[in-house]
């Protein structure tokens, strides 16, 4: 039993790395960026060019990937979201059409490929990060053995989680995001200069994806495509939480997780999966709005 | 003859499907076969415009009717061909069955593997064609009826769909002694009916494909022109208002939610005619982004732009990828492509044309024929 309640806390935790992200930048500004995912995608990718040219470990390479995919994330919204504020379904088309930029400038070496140059750690194959000896064992609780990187995971998102939360909820940037998030147009009227603001929550949100793909490096494969399912668990998570609620998202992420861990413990990862994309369908048909919603029409 | 702007998109309408069925004059049997598979793409870009640029649904799941259509008939096909007969039985067997059948489970379709009895009916291809069509049309009634009466729109509906169609594709693929999983179903026979037998690299496949889409695109055409089609249009533009005005919305949007399910069923049933086979990749997300692509570049409000856009980037796709390092190239020009006509061309390709069109008759067709034609039509 706890083993099975620890393993849904960590595919939490997991979730929510990804979600905390998107509920920021869709949540803030409506922007269905399907280009999320291979923000993890190059955290991740952060964390195996530190390790092969610093020879730094994951943690060092947290902040490097956060300025990088922070970076990215500001270009994004400069160039191809700025553009379209108001036409949210086209942002998740163009943010799709970025995806596949991203993905492919990693796959062909940001295109030296052509040259025949090619760049270790890069390129279409798999790579790998090791784990530091540190966060390799197990350790065990009540009789459970417990891994050590997953119990890390877990705290690193909790500490996400509560940074993200002070910085909306005890910040003047953050009391103005929320002014936006309630009502962009009374907000700028208000004074809040809020292309600056989207540009910065924008930035923000793809710096925790790139933090949340430098934890994934740790235990998963890194390979240019690994990005696409995890915006879509990420955007389940959002809406099912209720769009632009932190708590929301944070609650739904636990939630999912539970039941994933769960539903793979009675049957197998195939069956939670798939119990994971009906209970999400079943909560939006229910509660369209999504369960923690305050937002009204 | 003077021109006008509703002539010139008669013209256009004439002259593709003339190009789609003389272009067996020009081309092999191998091109012809791809070409016959692009031709069954353009038909989704179709249902995707009917669905997104009429009914402002934008369906990011299109690929669960696809391969429902295509599924339905595969397992007819697969019946038929000849590894299923020779299995020692004296009703056909699928052969994976076989491989995956319980120990001692008599050899035949009623009870080799769990839910093989399913598979019975299908022995008939009327079965599994009809299956092909009204399965799809069956999800996406009750699927509508649902979302619609709950008044969900806009991004949900690409989330719920979305979410449907990955579930389809886990549940397909955990199914494997009744769909052969991850594999598919391949090596299908070659679908013969009223005397005719349909191989894939002889012109009368190409023929029915190219005759089923001229026929998809004329019908589409002329049901957006119909009453509903309008009411459809104001219920995109102003949904609220539609309503008030006393209609019933859920009902006008589940019936062309339906319509664009059944062309794409009947898309994966041509499909599968021409590719012979069937396989989970039909439900993969980015199949279903890549339908809503191609329909972007070539007009999501154009049902004959949107049908041309993505026959185009197929046929550019089919003649890069002959290269890999071309190929790899090909993918960095789809997505900056698809950046750029959200950014630039909202309208696709379609917009460039109708600009083109208006600015011909304002030039050769004089003042007056515009004048006298003050709606302006979708071409």
């Amino acid at each position: 039993m706890v083993d099975t309640i620890f393993i849904g806390l960590s595919l939490a935790s997991v979730l929510l790395l990804v979600a905390l992200g998107l509920a920021i930048t869709y949540g803030a500004m409506g922007v269905i960026n399907m280009a999320h995912g291979e923000m993890v995608m190059i955290g991740a990718y952060t964390a195996v060019m530190a390790s092969l040219y610093l020879g730094l470990g994951l943690i060092a390479a947290m902040p490097i990937a956060f300025l990088v995919t922070a970076a990215i994330g500001l270009a994004i919204e400069r160039l191809v979201v700025r553009r379209l504020y108001g036409r949210l379904l086209d942002t998740l088309l163009a943010t799709w059409g970025v995806a596949i930029l991203i993905q492919q400038a990693v796959r062909l070496s940001f295109g030296f490929a052509f040259l025949g140059i090619t760049i270790a750690g890069l390129g279409p194959g798999l790579q790998n990060v090791s784990l530091p000896p540190w966060l390799g064992g197990v350790f065990s609780v009540a009789g459970t053995e417990i891994s050590v990187y997953r119990s890390f995971i877990i705290l690193v998102s909790v500490l996400l989680a509560a940074l993200t939360w002070f910085l909306m909820y005890r910040t003047s940037i953050g009391m103005q995001l929320r002014a936006i998030m309630r009502n962009p147009q009374m907000a700028a009227a208000c004074g809040i200069d809020t292309r600056r603001i989207n540009a910065l929550a924008f930035a923000y949100g793809s710096g925790l994806a790139g933090v949340a793909g430098v934890l994934m490096a740790g235990f998963k494969t890194v390979f240019p495509d690994m990005g696409t399912p995890m915006v879509v668990d990420g955007f389940l998570v959002v809406v099912m939480g209720g769009v632009g609620s932190l708590m929301g998202s944070i609650l739904s992420a636990a939630i999912l997780g539970q039941i994933n861990g769960l539903a793979a413990a009675v049957s197998n990862d195939i069956i939670a999966r798939a119990v994971i994309f009906a209970v999400v369908i079943a909560v939006i048909i229910w509660k369209p709005k999504g369960l923690f919603s305050y937002r009204g029409r | 003859m003077r021109l006008t702007k509703s002539g010139l998109n008669t013209a256009a309408y004439v002259v593709f499907i003339a190009l789609i069925l003389l272009a067996p004059l020009v081309f092999d049997a191998f091109w012809l076969n791809r070409l016959s598979k692009y031709l069954v793409f353009g038909m989704l870009g179709v249902a995707i415009a009917l669905s997104w640029g009429y009914a402002g649904i934008l369906n990011l799941g299109q690929g669960l009717f696809f391969g429902l259509g295509a599924y339905g008939i595969a397992m007819s096909l697969k019946l038929a061909s000849t590894t299923s007969l020779a299995q020692g039985s004296d009703t056909p067997i699928p052969d994976f069955m076989l491989w995956n059948a319980q120990p001692g489970a008599a050899t035949d379709l009623c009870c080799i593997t769990p839910g093989s009895f399913l598979w019975i009916p299908f022995q008939s291809v009327w079965f599994g064609i009809a299956a092909g069509i009204v399965l799809p049309v069956l999800v996406a009634f009750a699927l509508g009826m649902i979302m619609f009466r709950k008044r969900i729109s806009g991004v949900f509906i690409s989330i719920i769909t979305l979410s449907v169609v990955l579930l389809m594709r886990l549940l397909l693929v955990q199914a494997q002694p009744l769909t052969n999983g991850f594999n598919g179903l391949t090596d299908l026979g070659y679908l013969t009916v009223l005397g005719v037998e349909f191989d894939p690299y002889m012109p009368q496949t190409y023929y029915l494909i190219a005759i089923s889409l001229a026929l998809v695109l004329l019908g589409t055409r002329l049901l957006v022109e119909t009453r509903s089609g309008l009411i459809l249009q104001a219920i995109r533009d102003d949904d609220r208002r539609a309503r008030f005005l006393g209609f019933d919305v859920p009902r006008y949007q589940a019936f062309f939610f339906c319509v664009s399910a059944a062309i794409s069923g009947y898309a994966g049933i041509l499909y599968v005619m021409a590719s012979e086979f069937a396989s989970p990749t039909f439900m993969d997300l980015s199949f279903s982004i890549t339908m809503v692509v191609w329909a972007a570049v070539g007009g999501r409000n154009s049902i004959l732009g949107a049908c041309i856009g993505a026959i185009l980037i197929n046929m550019i796709e089919a003649t890069v990828s002959e290269t890999p390092a071309l190929m790899e190239a090909w993918r960095v020009v789809i997505g900056l492509a698809f950046v750029l006509a959200v950014l630039f061309l909202p309208r696709g390709l379609a917009g460039v044309a109708t600009g083109l069109r208006d600015w011909i008759v304002a030039r050769r067709g004089g003042a007056a024929a515009s004048l006298a034609e003050p709606a302006e039509k979708r071409s």
